[in-house]
């Protein structure tokens, strides 16, 4: 357990900046996902924490410790990677233990504790493998108890599913989020896949080019982002231009859209005037039927069968375009007039920005 | 039909063609091999194929003389000291290459393999104006060093192509469990690079044991490697004996061959 403090981390490499003044912090047990494309830096972070890399600025501490000057042999870290970093020509129970035999434990310390980190990660049985004869999902889980068996002080997870197909990929995940609540280490993930943030994280970083944009719980991220980037790396959006009119009470704002006024919740930073750019999640938005409120009319423009549901897309008066989903069997014909009926309550307003 | 026309048939005649190429080109290494095997069997007095009946005279011949004895035992133990040093350095020289990004790794990388740049006579030059400025110059340690030297680029390339299969993620892994860079290197780096350090050690040992030049010239007073005193024996007299002498060569390299094969098999190794 530990609480961990990244503080204006920078890193550059010639004239490509890696990290711009990243700040993280999380409490004692919690999973933090730094999440964002290729590039944004998430990797580099974490490399930081590990202590691959030096940063060039900035300051790391772990319950309140600067470890900067520690080499990462010392540091205490529990570290997966992508592509899982297995000793090959050790045995399973040898990759697993070891950390235990560095560190100058017995024989019979070492047997006892690799068994029950095994069973802990469900690998009974596979003790004398080698890695190349097992599958991908268990060579992670063997990454995960290498790591898990040394009962780290934070647990480092660089992309640790994105080499898995998606079945494993979902198992592995619960694995990796159960075992981590289970013991209470503090972890840092990283991912590009936001569905699998969302899923396991307690608070989630969305990175981009080096900075983070938003650091906020998966809840806060997905419904009040800071930025269209955050918005569109989190899901399915839909964005609709607006004027600001005014403020109508603390952090909510009246606007004119699509030729309605709405009040809806917005980034408390927003000014009245400013240009802005409201979100609508598709789940956010109903066909209109007989006697309902109707918030914008248009036309259906495009629609698609997908089993469990029907998304549809709605071409508004104004040139906006509204995606959203409806049940399988609702009445969706391309070219019909219909309303649209929004759930205020998850409408989100904020500054209009580029992509 | 010719060559070049079988080219653009069927299957069929291109893989006889290709076949008979093969055969071709064994037939052109190994027939020197064989012949020179084969006289060194001979009961007759002179160097012929086929040999004429079968002994081992030759052998007990080649045992017997001294200056031959001697050139095999200073190969022997030359080659196996360059064959320790030379892998040592090298297996150094290929972890500090590695540690060497970009620009720089390229120029070490050249810098390390330039002595098969440079024509071994001029190394050779050098070397013996060097170790004489130095008080080394016709002593049995000049010529050691300048085996090392030439053996060097060997066993470099050969490591470092075994240093390029191990993921850099290796290294952190271990680090981040808690090992030194030390503990790393002897317990992850070494036994999967093992192979490639085998193979550098058996290439610089067939090649220390196979240099003319470089040996001509730094032989200590007195001493004659085996090619050397080979060479000196052929230039009076032109008896199997040489053909014994050239045959207990061939075996020791195909023992190296054969190791490598063992140790790495040869698909990897190549």
């Amino acid at each position: 357990m530990a609480t961990v403090d990244v503080k204006n981390l920078c890193k550059r490499y010639d004239d490509f900046v890696a990290l711009d003044g990243v700040s993280i912090a999380a409490r004692s047990g919690e999973l933090v996902t730094l999440l964002g494309p290729s590039g944004c830096g998430k990797s580099t972070t974490l490399r930081c924490l590990a202590g691959f890399l030096e940063p060039d600025g900035g300051e790391m501490a772990v319950d309140g410790q600067s470890i900067l000057a520690t080499p990462s042999n010392r540091r205490g870290f529990g570290v997966v990677f992508q592509n899982y970093a297995l000793f090959p020509h050790m045995t399973v129970a040898e990759n697993i233990g070891y950390g235990l035999r560095l560190r100058k434990c017995s024989g019979s310390e070492i047997t006892t504790r690799v068994h029950d980190v095994m069973s802990l990660v469900k690998l009974t049985g596979l003790e004398h493998r080698m890695p190349r004869e097992i599958s991908g999902g268990q060579q992670q889980r063997v990454a995960l108890a290498r790591a898990l068996v040394l009962k780290p002080k934070l647990l480092l997870l660089d992309e640790p599913l994105a080499n898995l197909d998606a079945r494993l990929r979902d198992e592995v995940r619960w694995l990796i989020r159960d075992l981590q609540q289970q013991s209470g280490i503090t972890a840092f993930y990283v991912t590009h896949d936001q569905s699998e943030a969302m899923a396991i994280s307690d608070m989630v970083a969305v990175m981009k080019k080096g900075r983070v944009a938003q650091f906020a719980t998966p809840r806060e991220i997905y419904q009040k982002p800071v930025e269209r980037y955050v918005a569109d790396f989190t899901g399915e959006a839909n964005f609709l231009s607006c004027r600001s009119l005014e403020a109508c009470g603390e952090g909510r704002m009246r606007i004119s859209v699509g030729g309605a006024e709405l009040d809806v919740d917005c980034v408390p930073s927003l000014e009245p005037g400013e240009a802005a750019e409201l979100l609508l999640r598709p789940e956010s938005l109903q066909l209109a039927t007989l006697g309902e409120d109707v918030t914008f009319r248009g036309r259906i423009v495009k629609s698609a069968f997908l089993g469990a549901s029907q998304h549809c897309e709605i071409a508004l008066a104004d040139g906006g375009v509204l995606k959203l989903t409806t049940a399988p069997n609702a009445p969706v014909r391309i070219g019909d007039e219909v309303g649209i009926v929004v759930d205020r309550s998850h409408a989100w307003l904020m500054p209009e920005g580029t992509k | 039909m010719s060559g070049a026309s079988t080219m653009f048939v069927q299957q069929r005649p291109v893989g006889l063609g290709f076949a008979l190429l093969i055969v071709l080109l064994y037939v052109f290494l190994l027939v020197p091999l064989v012949t020179i095997v084969g006289a060194s069997f001979t009961a007759g007095l002179m160097i012929e194929f086929p040999p004429r009946g079968f002994s081992l005279q030759w052998y007990r011949e080649f045992f017997g003389r001294r200056d031959l004895v001697d050139g095999l035992l200073l190969s022997l133990r030359v080659g196996a000291i360059t064959a320790i040093v030379t892998t040592i350095v090298a297996t150094m020289a290929a972890l500090c290459g590695q540690a060497l990004s970009g620009r720089k790794g390229g120029w070490f990388q050249l810098a390390m393999t330039l002595p098969l740049l440079v024509p071994e006579l001029l190394t050779a030059v050098g070397l013996l104006f060097f170790l004489f400025k130095i008080g080394l110059g016709k002593t049995v340690l000049g010529l050691q060093m300048g085996h090392i030297l030439m053996s060097f680029p060997y066993a470099y390339v050969s490591i470092t192509a075994a240093l390029r299969q191990v993921p850099s993620s290796l290294d952190e892994a271990s680090a981040s469990l808690g090992a030194t860079h030390w503990q790393t290197f002897r317990m992850v780096t070494l036994p999967l690079i093992m192979p490639g350090v085998v193979m550098g050690a058996i290439f610089a040992f067939i090649n220390s044991f196979d240099l003319y030049t470089i040996s001509l010239l730094l032989k200590p007073l007195g001493g004659n490697t085996l090619p050397l005193a080979l060479f000196d024996f052929l230039t009076y007299e032109f008896k199997p004996t040489a053909a014994a002498a050239a045959t207990i060569s061939i075996v020791l390299s195909v023992i190296g061959v054969a190791l490598v094969q063992r140790l790495v098999g040869l698909q990897r190794a190549f």
